[in-house]
């Protein structure tokens, strides 16, 4: 037996009504481009439209990157040198409270991206290896 | 006497602060008749509380101590809005006694204790010493004058592992290491002093035996310029993570009737041994529970604090009236023979932080906010639909503060509103608060100040995102409207029957 079809109804302001036969939903929903927000009952997810074969995985541990805006406050690595899985490379200071970035493997520094002091950006890579 | 205006003298107060604290001060400036000037940095130049207050000055780059942090700059723009008072809201000057010196030498009220008590609790290292000359119980440690690793890794010999590192200066927990072995001790005083040189400009450090498993209750005082000290009551903050508090609640339920006027007695005296006016809090260390509960002073705050709400609903007050009632030279709008407990209130802290990530704080722009409402329920909030989070302060957006007969009437009043307060466009711990206010330790009040950080990260483990179909047919219909996403199907309804949601929307994170 089938379920039958939700009924949408937009509320407005990213709000949704939704009724699924049974049960009514308040569904909240944001964003415009290819992810977004939804929320229900205190849960949130975020949903990515399917991905159209531009893959950035493989790049993964090529380099290390900051999560978020911050603050390098410590280098501890320089190039040339060779690193354990685990060992912190650099110390990141963002909503005043630091942040190790460690090697997530076993490698060596090919590059250091970054400096003490620097403001640096999520997604750009803090240092690579080789 | 003379009539005075509500508000007693202070007619137009600047704000030197911002986020919800700043909305808190203005919504009590405006039932007291008193004007509102904001200041803000580049960052919050759309920021609520900026548009809430009549008047609003800009002072400098988005760094705290380019603009919120600037004593100098603070007072120059409350002597350009014509202002005759400040109030330094936690955090950033707040606890500065060479700021409130400044206001006093500006003839600016300071909305807090004088320079001098904060000079006398502002360092962590003297309130123990003076706390110990009053007979307050502190807990066993060292206050080293030569602030060199030897001499500190020294004094942390004489106390013994496990110790506690602690800035003298601040609070929040920023810059408190533990240290459980002698290895570790280098690395932890470097990133203590670190974080207290940039958060406090002090990098002084102290050293204190760490007290296993205890719970964090404190007592808010207050005291006015007429001899007048009274206590009103306790509230119990163990549920933090690394130092930063998390939910609060009132009544403590492991504090006997002896134990909590103990606790009481002991908070005034130490008010008194400071000279102390205006709100404050006596912070407490609580070794056990019931009567044969052993205290230990830890520290003054001496400044509103961020879960004031709490006592405000058990205790049936209003504490920010009451700092510009006594700012203003008027007695205490209340005596320790009025003030009673009634029912139980929580504070849940709403963070931009992901547990997932382990507790990363977020940045970036809030795509869509709705707090919950009802009777019992209160949002302290500074953040809004399209408001950008920004990377310069503490990632705490709001915090929700609920109150009703019981605990157990609160904590289920607690859920709902967490169930009902939507914040979309980063991650917040609303979801893991959801999971810590079930916890059956939560729910036995079993919670020590180590509790998070030996749980945590399973509770965000357990926090996974159940979604019910309805949440993909509303989000097939979103990007029908807004005219984005690939693979939504093309009418409003989703066969949730036929259609599987994780090929027809794409991959989703919980």
């Amino acid at each position: 037996m089938a379920d039958p079809a939700p009924v949408v109804t937009t509320l407005g302001g990213g709000w949704y009504l939704v009724d699924d036969g049974e049960l009514r939903w308040r569904v909240g929903v944001a964003g415009d481009g290819d992810t977004q927000w939804v929320f229900v009952n205190g849960q949130v997810a975020v949903v990515d439209a399917p991905k159209t074969g531009r893959r950035r995985a493989k790049h993964l541990d090529a380099g290390v990157m900051s999560p978020m805006p911050a603050t390098v406050v410590a280098l501890h690595v320089t190039a040339g040198q060779a690193v354990t899985e685990g060992e912190t490379l650099i110390v990141l200071e963002a909503m005043k409270m630091e942040l190790p970035i460690r090697a997530p493997r076993d490698g060596v520094v090919k590059t250091v991206a970054c400096a003490k002091g620097e403001l640096v950006q999520p997604g750009v890579n803090l240092l690579e290896f080789e | 006497m003379t009539a005075t205006r509500e508000g007693g003298s202070i007619r137009r107060l600047l704000i030197a602060n911002r986020g919800e604290i700043a909305m808190r001060i203005i919504r009590a400036c405006r039932e007291r008749a008193i004007e509102t000037v904001a200041v803000f940095s580049d960052a919050d130049a759309d920021a609520p509380f900026v548009r809430a207050a009549d008047q609003s000055v800009h002072l400098g780059a988005a760094p705290a101590r380019d603009s919120y942090l600037d004593g100098a700059k603070v007072i120059a723009a409350a002597r350009a809005a014509g202002a005759d008072a400040i109030h330094p809201g936690y955090g950033f000057l707040s606890e500065r006694a060479h700021f409130a010196k400044a206001c006093e030498t500006a003839g600016l009220i300071f909305v807090g204790p004088p320079s001098s008590s904060l000079e006398r609790m502002g360092s962590k290292i003297g309130a123990r010493r003076l706390m110990l000359e009053a007979g307050v119980p502190v807990v066993p440690g060292e206050t080293p004058g030569d602030q060199s690793d030897a001499a500190l890794e020294a004094a942390i010999a004489r106390v013994g592992f496990p110790v506690l590192i602690k800035p003298s200066a601040g609070g929040g927990g920023i810059g408190m290491k533990i240290v459980r072995m002698a290895p570790e001790t280098t690395d932890a005083l470097a990133a203590a002093r670190r974080e207290a040189q940039a958060s406090f400009g002090d990098s002084t450090l102290y050293v204190e035996r760490l007290i296993e498993r205890p719970r964090h209750v404190e007592i808010q005082v207050f005291s006015d310029a007429h001899d007048n000290v009274v206590h009103l009551f306790e509230r119990e903050c163990s549920a933090q993570r690394r130092h930063q508090k998390m939910v609060e609640e009132s009544p403590c339920p492991a504090l006997s009737a002896s134990v909590r006027s103990a606790m009481g007695q002991a908070a005034i005296a130490a008010a008194r041994a400071v000279g102390y006016r205006n709100a404050g809090t006596c912070e407490f260390l609580l070794e056990g529970e019931g009567d044969t509960a052993h205290f230990y002073f830890l520290e003054m705050n001496t400044r509103l604090q961020v879960e004031h709400p709490v006592t405000e609903c058990v205790v049936g007050v209003d504490l920010v009236q009451a700092q510009l009632a006594v700012a203003g030279g008027e007695p205490l709008p209340f005596t320790q023979e009025s003030l009673t407990q009634r029912g139980h209130a929580i504070e849940c802290r709403i963070y931009a932080e992901d547990p997932a990530q382990g507790f990363i704080p977020q940045a970036g722009p809030i795509l869509l906010y709705r707090e919950p409402q009802g009777p019992g329920i209160r949002v302290d909030s500074g953040v809004t639909t399209g408001t950008m989070v920004s990377v310069h302060y503490d990632p705490m957006l709001a915090k929700l503060i609920v109150w009703a007969d019981s605990r157990e009437a609160a904590r289920h009043k607690a859920l709902a509103a967490l169930r009902d307060f939507a914040v979309l466009g980063i991650r917040t711990n609303i979801p893991f608060m959801l999971h810590l206010l079930e916890h059956p330790q939560f729910i036995d009040a079993a919670i020590d100040t180590g509790f998070l950080d030996r749980e945590g990260a399973a509770i965000a483990a357990a926090s996974v995102t159940e979604l019910p179909p309805a949440a993909w047919a509303a989000v097939a219909e979103h990007r029908r409207r807004v005219g984005t996403g690939i693979g939504t199907t093309p009418s409003g309804t989703l066969d949730t029957g036929a259609v599987d949601p994780f090929v027809s929307l794409g991959g989703w994170r919980g």
